[in-house]
């Protein structure tokens, strides 16, 4: 097993340049999750490692080895891909033994790994079945199956999840959870789905138009966003985003929501003041987790002002559409089976450990945590 | 929408009423096919049963009397006719071995060519014979076979061998035949696997190289595979077709002197009705040669259906 290695890696189509000098370390038996939206670079990093693209500059190196010229069947790299690629006219076991019957591995030895990964993957009654015969789950475990029996130093999967249902994609998602813990395998995994790269990621890897926007644990993106962008991109619903400029209160930097010498503008107080790199004056954008908002009845003081529009109700919680000062603003709530008092929401409270302050021009975090913008860069 | 069942014959006329309702813009571009259909096909089997008749022009079909299977008895005694078939299967035969995988290679060939300018090119050249007469091709033919001009003997003369006259020789027109559609038509007929090639998902390839197969083995153990349900469907229609042996062609290529190997049931019965005037006669020559194709075409579906699940119907 290897890891791999991306240094200042480079796409080019003709003058058009899609991937910008990407870097990053993907260690031995790490699950690594390249997400972003769709045209951000992610699938074409993943082709780069796979050897089906051309790398246009840059290093790709797997364990120790430079595998720029490398052709894709010598890297030792199996690919899950979006579609299944299953050759329709051979079995699941034909299927699973396809690149071994190219690698001209004995007959004998095809067989034990055939019916050794059918039985990981619980395929072993369906080994005699066409692929237009199989569910889509099958026929995902069988794409796996075919990466996973030749015993490859690194798992390629592109967006393995995306033509699968929603019920399905939660149970295949834990699938491909327990059979990395199992395997233990190197994994570069490409998704535009962040509940995906939430759930399976040791690390997440965020990208926007070819360039890296953060790297971290799902944890350290969810809770110190190096942007707006990852803080928009990562969490369901997304963090709410309003803009404000910082006074100075009593206890501590404050954000004020609109004109601030306005009689009754809200005042959101900002985390303590050291890690906050920021002045008295300057334009922000607050970033407010929709399940960090305290909620605060029609008739209790204080507080920032939110105009209700609607409550949706998703069971166990509900979100909350308004606005604050004209922008869109959602709150998670626990409903505990009663939605009525919801209707009710004026004003609610922050807790100001949780806040997020991101400059207004960059988009750039303004506090951050000690390393945290190091962690952002790739640079574990 | 499926046809509602256990309604009775009025449920069902009305089911089909409302269908039609709905859908009429469909039934209307169908239309001009289905007419063409029985105008041209389903019509003129009306005249087969000349073939159980004594058919006179001045009495009539329905006026004629019936003979019942007399002419298919003088058929079958007729050695021209047999030597016809003998004939036609035989070139049937080579056509069906030699010219049915030539434009699968070509479609394979083309596929492999990474150079569009030369991919655009070579395709063209072997696409441009179908779009010319077959009186211009067999002229072609005629004149590169020629003893005294001709390119072949030219090129056989280098070598010292002496004029061959190719087109009077028995033994040399089934190979210039088959050659000449083979030329004529496997470029056009090509496109077919072409476009089932470009159907095939870029990604089966893509999983293939991952997996380490040579462009060799991708060709084998990808393309045509997965090429395969259109290659049985063309085989299924090209023995359908099989003993409709280009007929302009041989009427073109053939001469007495070659008809020992060049008769073939189509121009024997152009020869029995147009030119010797017995409809009745070379009607039931086609017939039986109609027959013949039937049974081949089921014969060959039900083969496929049951061996490879590709069937026409």
């Amino acid at each position: 097993m290897s890891g791999v290695r991306l240094e200042e890696l480079v796409k080019r189509y003709g003058d058009v340049q899609v991937v910008h000098g990407v870097d990053l370390e993907v260690a031995e038996k790490e699950f690594v999750v390249l997400v972003g939206p769709s045209g951000c670079g992610k699938s074409t990093t993943l082709r780069m490692i796979a050897g089906l693209e051309e790398i246009s500059d840059g290093t790709l190196s797997i364990g120790e080895r430079k595998v720029n010229d490398v052709a894709p069947k010598d890297r030792d790299v199996a690919m899950v891909f979006q579609n299944y690629a299953l050759y329709p006219h051979l079995d699941v076991a034909e299927n699973i033994a396809f690149g071994l019957r190219i690698r001209r591995v004995a007959k004998d030895e095809i067989k034990r790994s055939v019916t050794e990964v059918a039985g990981i993957l619980g395929l072993t009654d369906y080994l005699e079945r066409k692929p237009a015969d199989l569910s889509g789950g099958q026929r995902q475990r069988v794409a796996m199956g075919r990466a996973i029996v030749r015993h490859p130093a690194v798992f390629l999967f592109d967006e393995p999840l995306s033509n699968l249902d929603a019920q399905l994609r939660t149970q295949m998602r834990a699938e491909i959870k327990r059979l990395h813990a199992r395997l233990g395998v190197t994994s570069v995994y490409v998704t535009h789905d962040q509940v995906e790269a939430m759930t399976l990621a040791d690390r997440i890897v965020i990208m926007c138009d070819g360039r890296i926007e953060q790297v971290g644990t799902p944890m350290e993106l969810f809770m110190n966003p190096a942007n707006l962008f990852v803080a928009g991109f990562i969490g369901s619903p997304p963090m709410n985003q309003i803009k404000a400029n910082i006074v100075a209160g009593a206890n501590g930097p404050e954000a004020v929501l609109g004109d601030p010498d306005a009689d009754g503008a809200a005042h959101i107080p900002l985390p303590a003041a050291e890690g906050l790199h920021a002045a008295t004056g300057q334009s922000i954008v607050l970033g407010i987790r929709p399940e960090d908002v305290l909620l605060q009845g029609s008739g209790e003081p204080g507080g920032v002002p939110f105009d209700l529009d609607l409550v949706e109700p998703l069971g166990s919680e509900a979100l909350i559409h308004g606005r604050v000062g004209g922008e869109p603003f959602v709150i998670k709530a626990d409903t505990y089976g009663d939605i009525s008092h919801l209707n009710e929401i004026r004003r609610f409270h922050v807790d100001a450990s949780r806040v997020k302050v991101f400059d207004a021009a960059s988009g750039a975090a303004l506090y951050q945590p000690e390393g945290a913008l190091d962690k952002a860069r790739g640079r574990a | 929408m499926s046809v509602p069942s256990g309604q009775g014959v009025t449920g069902r006329l009305q089911w089909l009423l409302r269908h039609f309702r709905r859908e009429w813009q469909l039934y209307v571009l169908l239309a001009p096919t289905i007419i063409w259909l029985l105008l041209f096909l389903y019509k003129p089997m009306y005249g087969l049963q000349v073939a159980f008749k004594d058919y006179s022009i001045f009495r009539g079909v329905a006026g004629s009397p019936w003979i019942g299977f007399e002419h298919f008895h003088t058929l079958f005694g007729s050695e021209q006719f047999l030597r016809a078939l003998k004939n036609t299967v035989i070139i049937s035969f080579y056509s069906l071995l030699i010219g049915f995988p030539v434009p699968i290679l070509l479609a394979l060939m083309f596929n492999e060519v990474l150079n569009q300018t030369f991919r655009r090119t070579t395709q063209t050249i072997v696409y441009l014979p179908h779009f010319i007469s077959s009186v211009i091709i067999a002229g072609i033919v005629i004149t590169a076979f020629s003893p005294s001009a001709g390119v072949i003997n030219t090129f056989l003369g280098w070598f010292g061998v002496d004029p061959i006259y190719f087109l009077t020789k028995p033994e040399w027109f089934r190979p210039i035949f088959v050659g000449t559609g083979i030329w004529q038509e496997a470029g056009f007929q090509s496109i077919v696997y072409l476009a089932a090639i470009a159907g095939v998902s870029p990604t089966l390839y893509e999983s293939a190289v991952v997996d380490g197969a040579s462009r060799w083995q991708m060709m084998w153990k990808v393309t045509i595979p997965c090429i395969l349900p259109t290659i049985i469907i063309m085989l299924i229609i090209r023995i359908g077709n099989n003993l409709e042996v280009s007929f302009e062609m041989i009427i073109l290529l053939y001469q007495p002197a070659t008809y020992e190997t060049g008769d073939v049931v189509n121009t024997f019965i152009y020869r029995q009705g147009i030119q010797a005037g017995q409809y009745d006669f070379a009607a039931a020559a086609g017939l039986f040669n109609a027959v013949i194709a039937f049974v081949l075409v089921v014969t060959a579906n039900s083969i496929s259906r049951r061996y490879s699940r590709t069937s026409l119907w």
